[in-house]
């Protein structure tokens, strides 16, 4: 009990870096800072005893006191060829490398008139007006230490505000870069659709093979009308952490697809939240693909708090060797949300003895006048199957890469940019847990 | 619209039917726990040496535990020390031999209550052992099932007759430390039924316990021990009434079951402690830690279970599936209404290979209830194999209840299959439509509709049990939608 109280090590050790944070002129930022910073004290990082963390242990983080990139990156000939590798074309992409801006390596031209995409430090300094309307106003620090440690040392971030009417032609690609052993990368986004606004927003994670640990917060807001689709594609390096937090606002008929794909990282946890006003819909998809000795947390929070909101979830695991997936999904209805349809499913493959999956989808409604269910299952590739492509004359390694394939693929195919749905399909085959797949059917 | 919201008040609004206290002498210790209180409690009963020390370990292990707050349940605050942790009707002072002796005001509520404790009426040869209070007054049918070489007696008169046989078993399946309210249960348990089925043998006739709380003030704390040696097979039906108070009453019951290779236990409770009045004054808290260890080969244990009283339900019949091929099984139906909460549903550990688990919860919620329904299905690394398949449904009447599910699966063997389902709505418009249009009342659709979809659970419970399951619905419930 009294080693979960001790005070974080992180809060002693990033205490002397506030003059170097940006947004220094800004009171209201100084005094959310000081109160996440004091609120992170207060709880540190989450521990097993948090029911929402009991089957993710991050105490590694705690040990290894990862520190700030003090300033910018020198942007060298390895890490131009792999953000080149990384950058979807007709994109405007906008590049974190450690944890802050690299105006050499974004190409934000031609953005429409009205349209912001710029990078936090920026934005604190040209629209901290409009960034005061929204900043913790879809998580609190109380969320978990994650965001509290985020809100109080972020470095910069992503500022996309679209405003009404206004659809963007091309999606805008965030794509974040880790480059050095034993640094943290802290960043805080803040994306903002007005109503009937519409755009395609794409988070690439991509790092060295060094330990590091990367730490983002997104707020979302949709307003009224607007369509969000977000794409979150997870490659950390093999010895990474990652912690990702999207907390979205849905105004009443919004649109938000999420689609989270998780490849990489030692230790990753994403947090999707969204609450939905009247008839908001939205649409949660996630797909990890986990080996070797990874743990892979997907936690969303769906809460419906008006009427007629619709809400659809499908997360699926495909574990191998000692990887462990752990799902926790929520579904709240309030007691006023009557005509809540809702659905959400979790299906996992567990192909090797050593894989672990640990899962809790739950339902807490209040509301009577609902259509809500829920549905998990574990298991392995089925017999039947196997046997039935045997019989056409396919090896049984090719029959269970063909089943196991099929079965993550149905996540991929959701993706609708086509050349994002392109680098996808290769991180999957890349990472494809059976060796010697055949490409000829694919 | 508004006849059947009548219809729905009248319907919510019936009255608790076992409500009634009987007025009888009884023997009641003071408020207050300590060790002088378990210390005396102990020397009453006539305990061997070993179950004082046993109570007193669990009492200050209790001490040093924090009451659990994990539960979707919004409890008021329990002053322990202001119940009293023994009452027993004073004539049983020496115990009856026989019904005769037995008082006959007390044998006037058992027959209230519809149990057949008097021998006489042999309906449908259930042998009973009735618990007033804290202390089992009467048991029946005890000659008979002597001959068939199976003890079915109170667990105080176990632990004198057989102390070494309980001492083997008790605390095995739940330990004395494993959670607050067991703890409790076993520093100051006054009775409960032991059962033991000998190798081989089938019992020859169900047995059944009927639990009733009548003064007032009081706690009662029951154990109940089942052990049912090799390709033994037993079926064990629990009963439980309490009369109407408006203060909060606490039931902090254990019941362990040990199944050997083959045996089959099999154990259903209807469950109708008084719920509280409409306004949720009063009402027992019922918190209950029942746990079943398959430990033997092809052993199955299935819990079968009515809710529908407490004002607190908390409560998860578990199955620890130790042996290879052994099979759990959880049936449940949980029905809240008023102020009602009710957190409850099953744990399955899967640890031997190729073990099965099936569980399959109701969940009705009505008034302003809260009714969650909280399962574990837990396969370890050795259980190859493993199959489990679960259904969660939850029906909610009225717009202002609360129905919830939260399920745990966690799995470390890649050959085991689960499966999860869980729905929740409310009683289908078109369903209700049909049934009225074929000239059923709107009330009668209800009940039938509310009855269909309990019924998976129903017939699981032995006839006796499912009549009164399928009548203590309709009290509850019949016709209360709008």
């Amino acid at each position: 009990m009294s080693a979960e109280l001790k005070t974080s090590q992180y809060s002693a050790a990033y205490a002397g870096m506030k003059e170097n944070l940006p947004g220094q002129s800004l009171a209201w930022l100084q005094a959310l800072r000081a109160n996440a910073a004091q609120q992170f004290a207060d709880s540190g990082f989450p521990s097993l005893r948090d029911e929402e963390w009991r089957y993710t242990n991050v105490a590694a983080i705690e040990k290894k006191l990862f520190v700030p990139a003090a300033d910018r990156t020198e942007v060298n000939a390895e890490i131009l060829a792999e953000v080149q590798a990384q950058l979807l074309d007709g994109v405007w992409a906008i590049v974190l490398v450690d944890g802050h801006f690299s105006t050499q390596l974004s190409r934000l031209e031609g953005l429409p008139d009205g349209v912001v995409v710029v990078d936090m430090a920026a934005a604190l300094e040209q629209h901290s007006d409009s960034l005061e309307a929204y900043f913790a106003q879809a998580v609190s620090d109380t969320e978990n230490g994650f965001v509290a440690f985020n809100n109080a040392w972020f470095s910069d971030g992503v500022f996309m505000h679209v405003p009404a009417n206004q659809v963007l032609a091309k999606p805008v690609q965030i794509l974040h870069v880790a480059t050095q052993a034993g640094f943290m990368a802290n960043t805080r986004h803040i994306m903002a659709l007005e109503s009937s606004a519409q755009a395609t927003v794409v988070e690439t994670f991509v790092g060295c093979h060094d330990s590091y640990c990367s730490a983002s917060v997104t707020e979302v807001f949709v307003g009224q009308n607007a369509n969000l689709t977000l794409y979150k594609v997870q490659m950390e390096g093999e010895k990474a952490y990652h912690f990702g937090g999207t907390y979205v606002k849905q105004a009443r008929d919004s649109h938000f697809q999420h689609h989270n794909f998780a490849f990489g990282a030692l230790l990753a946890r994403s947090d999707v939240h969204t609450d939905l006003e009247m008839a908001a819909e939205c649409d949660l998809n996630g797909l990890c693909v986990g080996s070797k000795r990874q743990h892979i947390d997907n936690h969303t929070r769906i809460n419906h708090l008006q009427p007629y909101a619709s809400s659809r979830e499908l997360y699926k695991n495909v574990l191998d060797q000692r990887a462990r997936a752990v799902f926790q999904g929520r579904v709240w209805v309030a007691e006023q949300a009557q005509k809540t349809d809702s659905d959400m499913h979790n299906r996992n493959l567990l192909l090797s003895a050593d894989a672990e999956v640990d899962t809790k989808p739950q339902l807490e409604i209040y509301a009577d006048d609902v259509k809500c269910a829920h549905g998990v299952t574990v298991g392995q590739l089925d017999e039947k199957s196997i046997f039935y492509l045997q019989s056409r004359c396919m090896d049984t390694d090719s029959a269970r890469n063909m089943l196991t394939f099929a079965f993550a693929n149905e996540m991929v195919d959701k993706v609708k940019l086509k050349n994002l749905h392109d680098k996808v399909l290769q991180q999957l085959l890349l990472r494809f847990p059976q060796a010697g797949i055949q490409q000829d059917w694919l | 619209m508004s006849a059947s919201a009548q219809e729905i008040e009248n319907l919510i609004g019936q009255e608790y039917k076992d409500g009634f206290v009987t007025e009888l002498e009884v023997d009641t210790f003071p408020p207050g726990l300590d060790e002088e209180v378990i210390a005396k409690l102990s020397a009453i009963k006539g305990e061997p040496a070993f179950m004082l020390e046993y109570r007193l370990k669990a009492f200050r292990h209790w001490q040093t535990m924090p009451e659990p707050n994990w539960a979707q349940l919004n409890i008021e605050p329990i002053d322990y020390q202001a119940i009293s942790y023994y009452s027993a009707p004073k004539k049983d002072a020496d115990k009856p031999q026989s019904l005769d002796e037995v008082d006959p005001v007390l044998l006037d509520t058992y027959k209230k209550l519809g149990i057949p404790l008097d021998e006489q009426e042999r309906l449908a040869g259930v042998a009973v052992d009735a618990v007033f209070d804290s202390v089992s007054v009467a048991t029946t049918f005890k000659g008979k099932l002597k001959d068939a070489g199976v003890i079915f007696c109170p667990i105080s008169e176990a632990l004198q007759e057989y102390p070494e046989l309980v001492r083997q078993y008790l605390g095995t399946v739940v330990p004395e430390t494993d959670n607050f309210f067991a703890a409790l249960n076993a520093a100051v348990f006054t009775d409960g039924s032991f059962v033991y089925i000998p190798k081989g043998v089938r019992c020859p006739m169900e047995l059944s316990t009927y639990f009733r709380i009548n003064a007032a003030n009081t706690g009662q704390f029951e154990r109940t021990l089942i052990i049912a040696d090799a390709d033994s097979h037993v079926s064990y039906l629990e009963g439980c009434t309490a009369p109407m108070r408006d203060e909060n009453q606490l039931h902090a019951a254990v019941v362990e079951l040990v199944a050997l290779d083959n045996a089959e236990i099999k154990y259903s409770t209807v469950q109708n402690w008084y719920p509280g009045d409409e306004n949720g004054v009063g009402g027992i808290y019922n918190f209950v830690t029942k746990r079943a260890e398959c430990r033997g080969a092809n052993s199955k244990v299935s819990w079968t279970q009515v809710e529908t009283g407490s004002a607190i339900t908390w409560k998860y019949p578990s199955c620890v599936l130790l042996g290879d091929h052994s099979v759990g099984e959880f049936y449940s139906v949980a029905l809240t209404n008023n102020y009602q909460q009710a957190d409850t549903g099953t744990k399955m550990i899967h640890i031997g290979k190729n073990t099965r688990s099936t569980i399959i919860a109701k969940g009705i919620s009505a008034g302003r209830s809260q009714n969650t329904y909280r399962g574990l299905v837990k396969v370890a690394k050795s259980a190859e194999n493993a199959r489990n398949y679960t259904q969660c449904d939850s029906l909610l009447v009225g717009d202002k209840c609360g129905a919830h599910t939260f399920p745990y699966v966690e799995v470390k063997q890649p050959s085991a299959q689960v499966e999860h389902e869980a729905t929740t709505s409310k009683i289908s418009e078109d369903q209700l439509f049909f049934c009225q249009q074929r000239g059923l009342s709107a009330e009668d659709a209800v009940s039938m509709i509310v009855n269909g979809f309990c019924k998976t659970v129903f017939k699981e419970l032995p006839m006796e049990f499912a009549v009164e399951a399928q009548a203590l619905l309709g009290i509850s419930l019949e016709g209360s939608v709008g």
